[in-house]
């Protein structure tokens, strides 16, 4: 692959796998944030709303600290397994995950609150398992807003810049996302390079705006 | 057969309920806030009462005492909301399907085919849940309670969100298609007239207690109280009034209501309905 169809390829694998792992664990949170009471949720609630609200460098900075290298975990990985994330693809995929959650989950969460709850009710009532209900009932009653969740949560993950550089680094040809690439073309001053990368998230960012807006639950419609 | 005595709390609200029921329809009958919904949901076991039992057919679907809590999914019990009642994403038949097994859940299923014939909905097994009246929409939710061979039905008031004239041809496909089957059923209503149709018999509800219990005759039909006196207030809530005269409360039907012109109101209610004083 050459350098040019590197970073788009790349990104796009990036963004792809991190909605493959983000997607089930952020669908079951939001669904738990929607219908569950329970003492410690407005903290959840919390906890899940701050990759979104810290500066993308801090969440870099404590991906670095808890997985790093001589990181709480990643010193443990390293011995247990040999398993060195920083500065890899996967250290990407971590940091894209990480961030696109509480879009996922903030955007979700609603969509599964203006389920009627008298249908979960019936559902219940006609032998459904709880999964069973999650899939037969509450996912075909929200999957705009589902779906609208994934689409921001995938481009959100396309555009991670901060964390990945902190984290993932900038190595050309192995961890060089497109955000990333942008950066260094501008910095060197090849704007054509960088021009390149901002049509291609430009084109994908204008699509999934679109895409969500038109997706996500009309008031009173569904 | 239904058998139940419980206890719970829902928030500030306490539940205390005694219900029987050896066959036909068990009418919660009493004024909005009294607990017959949420007797409904601990029938159903969407609530969890904190003391008590629940049998039916002398199968014990809660039992505070020996930790028994069977799930709502395994207490095959038929569950008919006021609202929502219907799955939007499915048609008709799909709706009525949907609690089948995986091998029998598609529209052609015999048993189908003959509770849309039965609920007089055959024409309209390939519509969309919107497009239907209220009326038809809680036929649909009969037929798919019905789908499923429920021991018992539970009917949270099926008829409130459906126009007055809709409301009696409803009311006559259910007494008919309660009356064709064993399936004993427990309605929660506001509406004398409905429990009198339906009812074979009633328990009547007050600020979360069951205070009576009996045929809907003896209870709703029986005698007649008059209560004559001045309006302070009044506050209609659906088809139930409560209007408070100097010194009294009474709730009752609103069609139970009559006005003069001096400011003087009648209420002609069966014995049964609340008159505090």
């Amino acid at each position: 692959m050459d350098s040019t169809t590197f970073p788009i390829v790349l990104s796009m694998q990036v963004a792809a796998i991190s909605l493959a792992i983000v997607a089930p664990p952020a669908l079951a949170l939001a669904w738990i944030q929607a219908r569950r009471r329970y003492r410690l949720r407005t903290a959840v609630d919390a906890l899940v709303l701050l990759p979104l609200v810290l500066p993308p460098s801090v969440v870099g900075f404590f991906l670095v600290v808890v997985l790093g290298r001589r990181g709480i975990l990643g010193e443990v990985l390293d011995s247990a397994f040999g398993l060195r994330l920083v500065f890899t693809p996967a250290a990407a995929v971590i940091a894209s995950s990480l961030v696109a959650l509480p879009l996922i989950v903030k955007t979700v969460q609603p969509a599964i609150e203006a389920v009627p709850v008298e249908l979960e009710h019936v559902g219940r009532s006609l032998g459904l398992s709880p999964l069973q209900l999650f899939l037969r009932v509450t996912v075909p009653a929200s999957w705009r807003g589902i779906v609208a969740g994934l689409v921001l949560g995938f481009a959100r993950a396309l555009g991670e810049f901060g964390a990945t550089l902190m984290f993932a680094g900038n190595i050309p040809g192995r961890t060089n996302t497109m955000p990333l690439e942008i950066f260094a073309a501008y910095q060197v001053g090849d704007d054509r390079r960088a021009l390149l990368y901002v049509a291609v998230l430009t084109v994908i960012s204008v699509a999934v705006v679109v895409a969500a807006s038109r997706l996500n639950p009309q008031p009173g419609g569904r | 057969m239904l058998e139940a005595d419980f206890r719970l709390t829902a928030g500030a609200f306490d539940l205390s309920v005694q219900l029987q029921l050896d066959r036909g329809v068990l009418v919660l009958f009493g004024p909005s806030g009294a607990g017959k919904s949420l007797t409904v949901s601990a029938l159903a076991g969407l609530v969890t009462p904190t003391e008590g039992r629940i049998v039916i057919g002398g199968d014990p679907l809660f039992d505070a005492s020996q930790t028994i809590d069977v799930p709502t999914r395994k207490r095959r019990v038929g569950y008919v909301p006021q609202h929502h009642s219907l799955f939007p994403f499915r048609d008709v038949a799909e709706n009525v399907a949907f609690g089948l097994p995986k091998e029998r859940r598609h529209r052609e299923d015999p048993l189908v085919v003959a509770l849309l014939e039965e609920l007089e909905l055959t024409h309209l097994a390939d519509s969309a849940p919107a497009s239907l009246s209220g009326g038809e929409r809680q036929r649909v939710a009969f037929a798919r309670a019905l789908a499923v061979e429920p021991r018992l039905l539970l009917l949270d008031e099926p008829f409130a969100s459906i126009d007055r004239a809709g409301r009696q041809r409803v009311r006559s496909v259910l007494a008919r298609i309660l009356a064709d089957r064993a399936i004993p059923a427990v309605l929660v209503t506001h509406d004398p007239a409905e429990a009198l149709e339906l009812g074979t018999q009633l328990a009547l509800f007050e600020r979360g207690r069951t205070v009576a219990s009996g045929t809907p005759r003896d209870l709703l039909g029986a005698a007649e109280l008059v209560v004559e006196g001045v309006v302070k207030s009044r506050a209609v809530d659906g088809s139930v009034a409560t209007v408070t005269l100097e010194g009294a409360t009474v709730t009752g039907a609103a069609s139970l209501l009559e006005d003069d012109d001096a400011g003087v109101v009648r209420i002609r209610v069966p014995v049964s309905t609340t008159a505090d004083r």
